[in-house]
């Protein structure tokens, strides 16, 4: 076997393995959560982040919002619907509604109302004080503030494949539906296309 | 030691038992999993293949029975989470390695890592589809069936004069459930695409009866988006009676039954061996082929009350098998032939520095030449599928599992489901058969 090491594929090979050995052991660098890595072309924060705040700014800058204040002397309240993943990915929508949310919350032109989610447990929370909390701070039920609009969408792809190179295309769509009479109020879209080229070859 | 050429010759045959039990083909390894299978155990199969490990390089094959083992425990999200692993894999590995395919020209075609046929990559996303469906999350079944998409097409690209390059239940399955989001004319793409992928599996690979399910859902489809032309022509070829293609009406459901049936073929090696006369040196060339398993069961009635439903075939899997194997075998052999030159060289190059050294790479090459055994062994034979539409209600639900001539051989117990109204449910049951036969 000796033998083997000495002709050249055989010292290719512990070449090789020596390289292996080189590149053992877990790496860990902290990131700053604002830096942009792109591992796999996927979805990710950044993406989540950026649409979210864009979007929300495009939509708190439309004449709707100016028309509204004029004509009912308030902020609207605006409550986050549903937001579809019709994607290619499994995207967590969770947490692009939370981007959403925080946008709007901070924005501090609009009202924000909890979400269907949110409420189950804020109501069961006035009910137990209903019961056991001191009468000077108990919360009375049939107070909440209804919602003037809800805020529905979508994440949509479109992929195009040529042997190893993807074309991602996201598309997020956004609609503000006024609860009053189901006008939409504000369409707001935001695209962002990936080029993903995947190596032919590996060692 | 080594003085004697008796005591040489048995040291060596020493030697090499122990090297053959060291690298005993991947299929191998796979019965005491199927042993626990047969007993409907999957929990122990999934005990018994956790404690076996993998070796590096076959991780995927390890997920891909995992993910298996644990839908047929009903642990859908379990499974989902696992084929996300196993996709991970794919994706990094998918690229030609430099050193594995020159490992694979000295060693074994086994040496690569594992990335799955392209059948076992798309099953990886209709299973991944299923699990959600079964936890009720179409739209998370629907980012599957859209990744389907994208890997048939890739598959189109790099093969487009292939009948393996396309998957009728992947396809079929897309359309049941853009169908059930309301995506119609999605819906009708996805049937037609289909319905296409059957004829040409039948005209170019293995005979096939196209699901008669499948052409009333053309049907129904084409009628509701309109394309009446499509559907004046499609009738005449079903001959199908207008009364049968009627929407489902209000106040129904209907159960999906999907039987996973049997287990698919394994694949064994089948070795050559020969003497070199002149130089008195071994040559050996392995290939793999498929062997088929044995199977009583094929097909079931499905029971709902008085309302009962019986399957159709929806997926050869072991009949893409076999074609998917022949296709490769050229360049399998290819390869396998030009190792037995490579390593028939190195040895005589080795035998020509010293005797001893010779013999020695010649048994190395020898001993570690296998065929590549590797397949996904915890996908079924077949998919089967049964429709049953109801009024919305809740049901007790058996299966009556039919030998070839329709004769029930056994009777399961599904449990009562809810059905709602206008909805699907879908349902899936895996079928194991005892298998007599060791390997």
């Amino acid at each position: 076997m000796m033998q083997l090491t000495q002709t050249l594929p055989g010292k290719a090979l512990f070449a090789f393995l020596l390289l292996l050995l080189g590149g053992c052991g877990t790496q860990v660098t902290r990131v700053d959560v604002e830096e942009t890595h792109d591992l796999s072309g996927a979805w990710n924060d950044t993406d989540s982040r950026l649409v979210s705040r864009e979007m929300i700014r495009d939509m708190l800058g439309r004449n709707w919002l100016s028309d509204y204040i004029n004509k009912h002397q308030r902020q609207p309240a605006v409550i986050v619907g549903t937001i579809r993943n019709l994607s290619h990915e499994h995207i967590n929508v969770e947490t692009f509604i939370n981007d959403i949310e925080r946008e709007v919350i901070n924005s501090g032109r609009v009202i924000f109302v909890a979400s269907r989610n949110q409420r189950g447990e804020v109501r069961s929370e006035r009910k137990d004080q209903d019961t056991h909390a001191r009468e000077d701070t108990r919360k009375p039920m049939g107070q909440e503030l209804g919602a003037d609009f809800i805020l529905k969408g979508s994440i949509n792809t479109i992929i195009d494949v040529e042997g190893k190179t993807q074309l991602r295309y996201y598309q997020v769509d956004l609609n503000l539906i006024s609860l009053t009479d189901n006008r939409i109020v504000w369409i707001g879209s935001k695209k962002i296309k990936k080029l993903v080229k995947n190596s032919k070859l590996r060692l | 030691m080594w003085h004697h050429p008796a005591s040489f010759f048995t040291g060596w045959l020493l030697i090499c038992g122990l090297l053959l039990q060291g690298c005993a083909s991947y299929s191998h390894s796979f019965y005491p999993i199927e042993q626990k299978l047969s007993r409907q155990d999957p929990a122990g199969a999934l005990l018994e293949l956790e404690k076996q490990g993998y070796a590096s390089g076959d991780q995927l094959l390890y997920l891909f029975n995992k993910a298996m083992l644990q839908r047929m425990q009903a642990d859908f999200a379990g499974s989902n989470q696992t084929l996300e692993k196993a996709k991970r894999i794919i994706q990094r590995y998918a690229a030609t390695s430099i050193t594995e395919e020159s490992a694979a020209f000295m060693v074994n075609d086994a040496t690569r890592t594992y990335i799955g046929t392209p059948l076992e990559q798309v099953m990886l996303h209709v299973y991944a589809a299923l699990n959600y469906l079964e936890l009720g999350d179409h739209d998370a079944a629907r980012v599957e069936i859209l990744q389907v998409d994208v890997r048939l097409r890739q598959l189109m690209s790099d093969a487009p004069n292939s009948a393996l390059s396309v998957d009728p239940f992947a396809r079929y399955l897309a359309g049941m459930i853009f169908e059930d989001l309301g995506e119609y004319s999605d819906a009708m793409i996805a049937y037609r695409k289909a319905y296409q992928a059957y004829q040409l599996h039948n005209s170019k690979l293995y005979a096939l009866a196209i699901p008669p399910a499948l052409k009333r859902d053309l049907l129904r489809m084409a009628r509701r988006v309109g394309l009446w032309d499509e559907y004046r022509k499609l009738r005449q070829r079903f001959a199908i009676a207008e009364e049968e293609i009627t929407a489902a009406p209000a106040g129904e459901g209907e159960i999906v039954l999907i039987l996973h049936n049997g287990l698919a073929p394994l694949k064994r090696e089948h070795d050559v061996a020969v003497v070199d006369p002149g130089s008195g040196r071994l040559i050996r060339v392995s290939l793999p082929y498929y062997q088929d398993r044995s199977n009583r069961v094929r097909g079931a009635r499905l029971i709902a009350g008085k309302a009962s439903q019986t399957t159709e075939t929806v997926e050869h899997i072991d009949a893409i098998d076999h074609k998917t194997l022949e296709a490769y075998m050229p360049a399998i052999t290819a390869r396998a032939i030009a190792r037995a030159v490579v390593k028939y060289n190195m040895a005589r190059e080795a035998g020509k520095q010293d005797q001893l050294a010779g013999v020695l790479v010649n048994i190395a090459g020898f001993v570690v030449e296998r065929a590549d055994t590797r397949s996904w062994l915890t996908l079924p034979a077949k998919i089967q599928m049964a429709r049953l539409r109801l009024k919305a209600g809740r049901y007790n639900l058996s299966l009556e599992l039919l030998d070839a001539s329709g004769r029930p051989v056994r009777s399961v117990k599904l449990g009562e489901i809810d059905l709602p109204k206008g909805k699907r449910r879908y349902i899936s049951y895996h079928y194991i058969p005892p298998y007599a036969q060791r390997y």
